[in-house]
């Protein structure tokens, strides 16, 4: 039971920057049906220039965080604007130009940071809170704070301002938002850039989990992209629902498989999405007459 | 004779380079033929039948480690273990194929991509597969004698394993199973609806990669005679991919040259690996933007450049044969006296025959009726109208009976048999052709090619005569050239035979599959808006071609909007409105009623032109409240719909 709890709690932890990191995925999709393979890498870079700053820099971690959103949606901007010839257009190609973006970001990463990785210290210092024998981490608290927090938010914007509307109306129907004057472009544009924030977010936070090096951005791009088919593809309950049920297949393989839990992980991943390709929340664009 | 002059001489040169290489570069040489061999077999899922499968590397690993495994650890002969190697490749191409039944493109790569992770897994773990060490001392493959340990001969077996699977792989892309391949990439329901078994198509497109897969993995097993996990890994799987994305992807040739090209571009800048791998990622994002089909495609965007003179023209229809002369009483569809009886009795069913019969189908999307209790009977060798406002559910009922959806109630009978809910294909090889609202052309596929997938007949189990009897092959395919040559002249289509059809007007896109949906040789025609977007010449020859295609035997159902084109066409009228039928009689009887003037024409008495408006791939359903009139009101439901289906 305690061993169950303990893995329960790791699981929604890295089920929480599984969340974000599907969510970034969505929220590109969504507006401009574009799949971003390159999301992973961009994770990673977050989590380099967050873990960088916070350590060499001697930045306060939420600052280095911050910073590291910025740049990190300043690449999403370029990824967008390079690839905008093919938006709405031929999706396998733009699914393979982002594969080619996430491999330029990862030897970019290798090249400024060295191949090796290294370890971030918790920011959090305290010892972890004992509740009846199960020990929760703090900074596993402060990762479900801010991610729930970040969920929020974004929900708020895209609910409740016109900016977020105008994106809403985009992922809808892109010529029809042109015919109502939106400016589909800049819609795009701010939509890569959140997701790319919500990446570097994400890579921010796991960053004292993980071990930070340039190939991390493959597996967890692939995972946080699992986690948000698992949700069903472009919703955000959907990422939210994904990221938690992908972190707690992760963590509960990792404590009965050992080194084997990503061959389970992705092996029950497969037979799931075999069952109900849309997901939980559904998405209805696959195989429509 | 050209191509057998170039073909001599790249053997020539294959044969002499050895000769030319020192020790280091013939190993690269090996190894590129080894990428190239994985090329195929990624452009053969990938560009051919547009499977995004990124576990290509993962089937290349099966292949190498499969070897490895039995060699060493079950001390079974080099070639032995080769052969269950090149089956245990398949069998987890298959598995890995698997997903693709249920979900496609982005889906499918990332599942694909997950399988190849979980691969890797398993050879870094597993105490079989040497974990992460690996596994060396696997044997030199015994050759009569011949040393394999000598990179130089080992080329030679790699070169004659290399010019079967090339050989092979063009071969099937030129022969009608790689065009049902071809088409089901540019549009898997219209090639459905032409008789491809989809599924079992992904299934062979996952086949193939996996043999090829398994082919490189052996020859790898051979060469390097030691595995590792890292050979496997997921970068290695996106320079592969670049590959093909550089080289074209929809080439085979393509394939094989970007493999080459980019192996040994690898292999120069090895000292500098981390700027490799930026200068290719660079290199796929450039390509995929300013030239999509890669270097194969260079050649056909500079001719295309320079070619845009010489205006092609449509041909007249040339009218088919008359079954039989018909004894004219054209005032009553109903009475009239059909004595064409004996053309449409070939087909199994006399004239006059239900031919189909639609009983009480209903088709709700969730809580939405698109369909409610409709019942229709279409008699053989009729012209049937069906009209209605938009969004009354008449291209559902297409859908319904051509097997693209399955009712939700009620039963579809094709000449007395039920078929409801069976698929597209078999809906087709049973004589069921259909054209649709928005024009689904396969776009990459010549006027030609799209004809000829309408003219094979020939189910998917077909295959074993690919590897049995490719001879057969050819001339089955060299009969289905002579009828779509004639099909072709028939149409009027001669000046456009070679054209891609999304660069020809409109006009001509509706005609090219109306001859596409007659290459099926159908008892049963579906056209859905054929005259959407013509104008009144074309109009006149829709009408003069339909009459045609009905009078040598074809029985015609037509959903249109132009009611000049209904009322002068149809022998008889079935009008829908709200998922309902509100009546059902001879043009002018229909026309007249009560209901259909208010369902139809509204209150504004304005007859609706808002033909091209309805987006044929929705559902089109409507609430069961009732008949959407006035466009606002329909708006509003269409809207709705779309929301219940988001």
């Amino acid at each position: 039971m305690q061993v169950f709890l303990q893995t329960l709690i790791g699981g929604v932890t890295f089920g929480a920057v599984y969340a974000l990191v599907a969510m970034g995925f969505s929220i590109v999709y969504r507006t401009m049906g574009l799949v971003n393979f390159a999301h992973g890498n961009v994770v990673m870079i977050g989590a380099y220039a967050a873990s960088n700053l916070y350590m060499f820099a001697k930045l306060p971690f939420p600052v280095a965080v911050a910073v590291a959103i910025a740049v990190t949606a300043l690449i999403g901007l370029v990824i967008e604007r390079v690839l905008r010839p093919l938006e709405n257009k031929d999706f396998d190609l733009m699914l393979i130009g982002t594969i080619g973006f996430g491999t330029v970001l990862e030897a970019g990463a290798i090249r400024v940071f060295g191949a090796t990785g290294h370890a971030v210290p918790s920011p959090v210092a305290t010892a972890p809170l004992d509740v009846a024998g199960i020990k929760i981490p703090t900074y596993s608290l402060l990762v479900i704070a801010v991610a729930a927090a970040a969920t929020v938010l974004l929900g708020l914007f895209l609910q409740r301002t016109k900016r977020g509307a105008a994106m809403q109306a985009v992922a809808m129907d892109h010529e029809a938002a042109t015919a109502v004057g939106i400016h589909v472009g800049r819609s795009n544009a701010m939509a890569f850039a959140i997701g790319a924030g919500l990446a570097a977010l994400a890579g921010g936070l796991i960053g004292p989990m993980l071990y930070v090096n340039p190939t991390m951005g493959g597996s967890l791009g692939i995972k946080g992209f699992a986690a948000a088919i698992f949700g069903g593809f472009g919703s955000m309950r959907g990422a939210i629902a994904g990221g938690m049920a992908f972190g707690l297949l992760d963590s509960f393989a990792a404590g009965h498989f050992q080194e084997y839990s990503e061959l389970v992980t992705f092996l029950v991943f497969a037979a799931i999405v075999m069952v109900r390709p849309t997901g939980i929340f559904g998405e209805t664009t696959v195989n429509r007459a | 004779m050209k191509r057998l002059i170039l073909l001599i001489a790249a053997a020539v040169a294959a044969w002499l380079l050895p000769y030319g290489l020192g020790g280091y570069a013939i190993h690269v040489v090996d190894v590129a033929i080894i990428f190239a061999v994985l090329g195929i077999g990624l452009g053969l899922a990938m560009g051919v039948a547009g499977q995004i499968n990124l576990a290509q590397i993962a089937f290349f690993g099966v292949g190498a480690y499969a070897v490895a495994i039995l060699t060493t650890r079950a001390g079974l002969g080099f070639w032995t273990a080769a052969a269950l190697a090149l089956l245990a490749a398949v069998l987890v191409g298959l598995l890995v194929g698997l997903p693709a039944l249920r979900m496609q493109s982005h889906y499918l790569g990332i599942v694909t991509l997950g399988l190849a992770l979980a691969f890797v897994n398993w050879i870094t773990n597993a105490t079989v597969a040497g974990r992460a060490e690996g596994i060396s001392d696997i044997p030199v493959p015994p050759l009569f004698g011949v040393d394999l340990a000598s990179e130089y001969l080992f080329y030679y077996v790699e070169l004659v394993v290399f010019a079967l699977a090339l050989a092979f792989a063009l071969f099937l892309t030129h022969s009608p199973l790689g065009r049902r391949l071809r088409a089901m990439r540019d549009d898997d329901l219209a090639a459905g609806a032409l008789g491809a078994e989809i599924p079992l198509l992904r299934m062979t497109a996952f086949v193939l990669s996996g043999l090829y897969g398994g082919i490189a993995g052996v020859l790898y097993a051979g060469l390097i005679r030691f595995v590792a996990p890292e050979t496997f890994s997921i970068a290695n799987m996106f320079l592969l991919l670049a590959m093909v994305i550089i080289g074209g992807r929809r080439s085979i040739l393509g394939c094989v040259v970007g493999a080459v090209a980019l192996s040994l571009v690898r292999e120069a800048l090895l000292d500098v690996s981390a700027y490799a791998q930026l200068g290719y990622g660079s290199v796929v994002v450039l390509v995929v933007v300013f030239a999509p089909t890669g270097l194969a495609g260079l050649p056909a965007r500079l001719r295309r450049r320079r070619a845009a003179g010489a205006r092609a023209a449509l041909g007249s229809f040339q009218p088919y044969d008359r079954v039989h002369d018909r004894e004219d009483g054209r005032t009553d569809g109903q009475a009239r006296d059909r004595v064409g009886a004996d053309a449409v009795a070939d087909a199994g069913v006399g004239s006059g025959a239900d031919l189909l019969e639609v009983d009480g189908v209903t088709m709700r999307f969730k809580g939405l009726t698109a369909l409610d209790q409709v019942s229709l009977t279409i008699t053989a060798g009729e012209i049937r109208g069906v009209v209605g406002p938009n969004g009354s559910g008449k291209t559902t009922l297409f859908n319904v009976v051509s097997g693209f959806y399955t009712p939700t109630s009620g039963r579809v009978l094709f000449r007395g048999r039920e078929v409801t809910g069976a698929a597209p294909y078999r809906l087709s090889l049973l004589g069921v052709a259909r054209t649709f609202q928005n024009l689904r052309l396969f776009g990459d596929l010549t006027v030609r090619e799209n004809i000829l997938v309408g003219l094979d007949r020939t189910r998917t189990r077909w295959v074993w005569r690919y590897l049995a009897l490719p001879w057969s092959v050819l001339g089955f395919e060299r009969v289905l050239r002579v009828r779509a040559d004639e099909l072709i002249d028939r149409f009027g289509l001669r000046d456009f035979a070679d054209a891609a059809p999304r660069a020809l007007p409109y006009g001509i896109q509706r005609r090219i599959e109306m001859a596409r949906a007659m290459a099926m040789t159908p008892a049963l025609l579906l056209l859905d808006e054929p005259a959407a977007g013509l104008n009144g010449e074309e109009v006149r020859q829709l009408a003069a071609i339909v009459r045609s295609i009905r009078d040598s035997g074809v029985t015609v159902v037509v959903i249109e909007h132009n009611m000049g084109l209904v009322m002068s066409l149809c022998d008889r009228v079935t009008v829908l409105s709200g998922g309902k039928v509100i009546a059902d009689g001879a043009p002018a009887d229909v026309a007249v009623q009560p209901d259909v003037v208010a369902a139809y024409l509204g209150d504004s008495m304005s007859a609706p032109s808002r033909t091209a408006a309805e987006p044929a791939d929705e559902p089109a359903p409507e609430s069961a409240a009732g008949a959407a009139t006035e466009s606002a009101t329909e708006s509003a439901t269409d809207s709705a719909a779309e929301e219940a289906a988001r």
